[in-house]
């Protein structure tokens, strides 16, 4: 009943028995063994990978060290221009005095 | 190694990189996978054995987020339908796809050969086996991916409704719906060998 039931749900039992008569192949005999080496072969080549980086650490430390030296060169507040009093007080007469000349030309 | 390990106690042990473990579970569950991964790609060969052992390599490394809550083959076949349906994915994308070589370039055997050999056939019956082989390879692999695979899990994995929903993350009304409608697909392409329809 439960046999029937189920394949009632499922394909139908003489479709099910037409499937049953074609099983999906198998794996190979040597599945487990190449499984096994592909695994290692991909570790070793991560281990590689793993150890050229490892190789080349001085030049990764010295290029991460030159971008944070440019960084911190380049952030550097910056002084602003300096100028003495002396040439404020000369560049102000100058404009006063244009200033005279101009009202002067205007007849003001 | 024993027999009567269970899966758990083999993937406690795989997840402290123990190889004789893996080795343990790649020959227990070596033939459901790839003859799941070779019906969902229809038909045995290096691309099938490749998506095959990519199934087993993620079970090892991702053997630390396996915690045993489930059972250990509906996690397993849900690794392989992610995998296969990205491969499939990535196959209707390529084009130009050249025709798979079913034997293997180191030995020489065909994986096809190691399918369970119908013994005691006449020449006669070994041909029309072949063609019922065929013909229902055929229908199969002309049903859409999510069915296919549910028949699969169900038909020869013997899988419930309720794991296959869990497996393909459906709802058992979906699950159900896809069987049937795989069911009248399949009655209609596999008429000819079917009693009641003739």
């Amino acid at each position: 009943m439960e046999k029937k039931r189920l394949s009632e749900e499922g394909l139908g039992e003489e479709l099910e028995g037409l499937l049953a008569k074609t099983p999906p192949p198998k794996a190979p005999a040597w599945f487990a063994a190449k499984t096994l080496a592909r695994l290692r072969q991909e570790d070793v080549r991560k281990e590689k990978g793993r150890s050229w980086l490892a190789g080349w650490r001085w030049a990764w430390a010295a290029g991460a060290t030159a971008l944070v030296a440019g960084w911190i060169l380049w952030d550097r507040p910056k002084a602003g221009p300096e100028i003495s009093d002396a040439a404020v007080f000369a560049a102000l007469d100058a404009l006063v005095e244009q200033d005279e000349e101009n009202r002067w030309w205007a007849g003001l | 190694m024993p027999a009567e390990v269970t899966d758990e106690e083999l993937m406690a042990r795989i997840r402290e990189g123990d190889e004789g473990a893996f080795r343990h579970l790649i020959e227990r569950h070596q033939d459901r996978v790839y003859g799941t991964v070779a019906r969902m790609m229809g038909g045995a060969g290096p691309e099938v054995e490749e998506v095959a052992q990519d199934v087993f390599l993620r079970v090892w490394r991702s053997a630390g987020t396996f915690r045993g809550e489930g059972k250990f083959t509906t996690w397993l076949m849900s690794i392989l339908r992610n995998l296969v349906f990205t491969r499939l994915g990535q196959r209707v994308r390529r084009s130009g796809l050249e025709g798979e070589d079913a034997v293997d370039e180191e030995t020489g055997e065909s994986a096809m050969d190691s399918r369970p050999d119908p013994a005691g056939q006449t020449p006669s019956e070994k041909v029309s086996f072949r063609e019922l082989e065929q013909a229902v390879e055929a229908a199969c692999a002309g049903l859409p991916e999510n069915q296919r695979l549910v028949v699969h899990l169900r038909q020869y994995e013997g899988m419930e409704f309720e794991e296959i929903g869990k497996i393909t993350g459906m709802s058992l009304t979906a699950v159900k719906s896809l069987m049937f409608r795989a069911r009248e697909t399949l009655k209609k392409k596999l008429s000819g060998y079917l009693t009641a329809s003739k």
